[in-house]
């Protein structure tokens, strides 16, 4: 056994740790002098109210925009927002939501990791009256949230199936779904429909379940090309998943072959819809997003009526308009 | 008693962050906060509990976060037919099955425990995607007893901090006063003494991978209440937070030096970081840095107060 340790306590020349007793000393008396102070009253006036906002994940650009048209607006009314990463970790979002919830926010803004995982973190919100606004992914507990404001999920899945579909009706398509978010199932669920009804030519060869990152999509996307050598369409859900897609099908040497369409918007998307690569991405606006929820946020907090549920429209980006969304 | 000193400068470092964010949050130190502290950081300490029996015995285990996963989803999938009691014992069996694995082929071959739990976390994650195809399977709102493991409190105390604090207590109980803690702690120091003195080095060590493995089906029951849902993509990573809990309390990677108690109290450092930055409205970039610094300050001055004596 190692005895270093109650070697070193024993030593009878200086006492153990003089700094460290006379600081645990000091902070003891520091914490035992302070009264507990009441919470400020956040819920109170304009520009002394803060707000929290939880993203599955900000290694999107897609989530900092939403962030930013959030923060645009509650800036406005001189608040503060604080936003938080969750890393894809439900535990991680669950933690930090408790955290905040505590601190008795005006608001809080959630976009979830996994749609049915965030139950219990609604409750804890209603308990302590704090509404709650999803963002982006819509969650299964309508009557827990304030209102749920998203993309039009399923609309951005028919638009690309529509596009895949005119340029290549015979299309031998890959699906790489990430099914534990519900906006990107409610995507996939658009693009098979319209792919079965309007596209009878076209079959959909493999699906497979893989985070929307372009690290996470790469290797996938180089297996199913490897597999299947007459793929020839790819329905990545979202534009880093069709960046990801876009380099494993240049490292495959089939450039050109293969077409990608996709569900986002993204300035990095845009660039490569001019410089070919990506043929299509249906694009949200999620600025629009962000403003939308936090002018609902104030309207409730005013007393006004909000909606329950607030669909932003999505529009194709192709070729023709990609020059737009550069910028 | 020598354990209460030498997690002094822990103790310390603890009360100097809470006095810290204090300052920064006021409502911090209330009543409320500090509970769903316990709670927060329950999964966490369970997990390094069970990693520190793993790195008393020299060994690591990366599999963790994995066989968190496996537990909650294996407990999921059996709960609706197989009933709470079952699901107990699929949730913790898949994972002491997994950690035995883990012990058999490290103490009976040469790989190192590094390689042998890495692979063992990739198996699974595997068998964890295997069930629903991957996706998160919800827990009906009927299953109130398994619910109620991440939810309920009992006499105010959050479920999870009371499994957490009873697990806490068997496993200082397991170290410090049965023979075969003593052993573990003397097949980490030496194995080549420890086995010339008698002691089953083998069975030691298959032992402690088993416990580390059922300790993180335990971690996994009580996310998945907690989350109503098991997610067999969930704990990515969690092996690297309990394996800093156990490096911040003191345990040290080459085996037979550390303790429960001052496992715990890493991870509620940990914990009390997380909750801090959170609350003082720190930008989660900051976060990170700030954390890594922490735990790299706090194993360095350990180590450095060691060279110092020695």
């Amino acid at each position: 056994m190692n005895r270093q340790p109650a070697a070193f306590l024993s030593s009878a020349r200086r006492p153990p740790f003089p700094f460290l007793r006379r600081l645990l000393l000091c902070s003891l008396i520091v914490l035992v002098g302070c009264e507990k102070k009441p919470a400020p009253d956040t819920a109170g006036a304009a520009g002394s109210r803060f707000f929290a906002v939880s993203f599955q994940t900000l290694n999107n650009p897609f989530f900092v925009d939403l962030n930013d048209g959030l923060k645009q607006v509650i800036d406005e009314h001189g608040d503060r927002l604080v936003t938080l990463d969750a890393q894809f970790s439900s535990l991680k979002q669950k933690n930090d939501l408790s955290d905040v919830i505590e601190q008795k926010p005006a608001a809080i803004f959630l976009n979830p990791v996994n749609w049915e995982s965030v139950r219990a973190t609604l409750i804890a919100a209603r308990n302590a009256k704090i509404p709650v606004i999803v963002v982006d992914a819509p969650v299964p507990d309508a009557d827990l949230v304030l209102a749920q404001v998203a993309s039009d999920n399923v609309a951005a899945g028919r638009l690309a199936a529509q596009a895949l579909g005119d340029a290549r009706p015979q299309a031998k398509v890959a699906i790489l779904q990430y099914s534990v978010n519900k906006a990107c199932v409610d995507r996939v669920a658009g693009f098979t429909d319209v792919l079965a009804k309007s596209f009878p030519g076209a079959t959909i060869i493999a699906r497979q379940d893989v985070k929307g990152t372009s690290e996470a999509t790469r290797p996938v996307m180089r297996d199913l090309l490897g597999r299947f050598p007459d793929l020839d369409a790819v329905f990545p859900i979202n534009d880093p998943g069709a960046i990801g897609c876009v380099s494993a099908i240049d490292a495959a040497g089939r450039s050109g072959k293969v077409l990608v369409v996709t569900v986002d918007g993204s300035r990095e998307a845009a660039q490569f819809i001019l410089n070919g690569g990506i043929h299509s991405t249906s694009a949200q606006f999620p600025k629009k997003i962000g403003s939308l929820a936090a002018g609902a946020a104030y309207d409730h907090l005013a007393g006004k009526p909000v909606d329950k549920e607030i669909k932003v429209p999505v529009t194709l980006v192709t070729k023709a308009n990609a020059a737009e969304f550069v910028k | 008693m020598k354990n209460c000193k030498a997690i002094l400068p822990l103790l310390g470092a603890a009360v100097l962050l809470l006095a810290i964010f204090r300052a920064l949050a006021p409502a911090f130190l209330s009543g409320s906060n500090l509970l769903d502290l316990a709670q927060q950081i329950s999964v966490n300490a369970i997990l390094a509990f069970g990693m520190t029996l793993v790195i008393l015995s020299g060994g690591i285990d990366l599999s963790v976060g994995a066989l968190l996963a496996l537990g909650g989803t294996a407990a999921a999938a059996i709960l609706p037919a197989g009933g709470f009691i079952a699901a107990l014992a699929a949730g913790i069996g898949v994972g002491a099955l997994f950690g035995l694995g883990n012990g058999l082929v490290t103490a009976r071959t040469r790989i190192p425990p590094f390689i042998v739990t890495l692979a063992t976390m990739l198996v699974a994650r595997g068998c964890a995607l295997r069930f629903n195809e991957g996706r998160p399977m919800s827990i009906a709102l009927t299953q109130e007893t398994f619910l109620a493991l991440g939810n309920s409190r009992c006499a105010g105390v959050p479920l999870p901090a009371i499994f957490m604090g009873a697990l806490f207590v068997l496993g200082s109980g397991l170290l410090h006063r049965t023979r075969y803690g003593q052993h573990l702690y003397a097949m980490g120091g030496s194995r080549e003494a420890a086995r010339f003195t008698g002691i089953g080095v083998a069975r030691v060590e298959v032992i402690a991978y088993v416990l580390c493995g059922a300790l993180a089906g335990v971690a996994g029951l009580i996310q998945t209440a907690q989350l109503y849902s098991a997610e067999p993509a969930s704990g990515q990573g969690f092996e690297l937070n309990a394996i800093a809990a156990a490096a911040v309390g003191g345990a040290s990677f080459k085996g037979g030096r550390g303790t429960m108690l001052g496992t715990l109290l890493g991870a509620i450092i940990i914990g009390i970081l997380d909750k801090g930055l959170n609350q003082a409205g720190v930008h989660f970039s900051f976060q990170y840095m700030v954390k890594g610094a922490v735990i790299l300050a706090a194993v360095g001055s350990d180590v450095w107060r060691r060279k110092e004596t020695r």
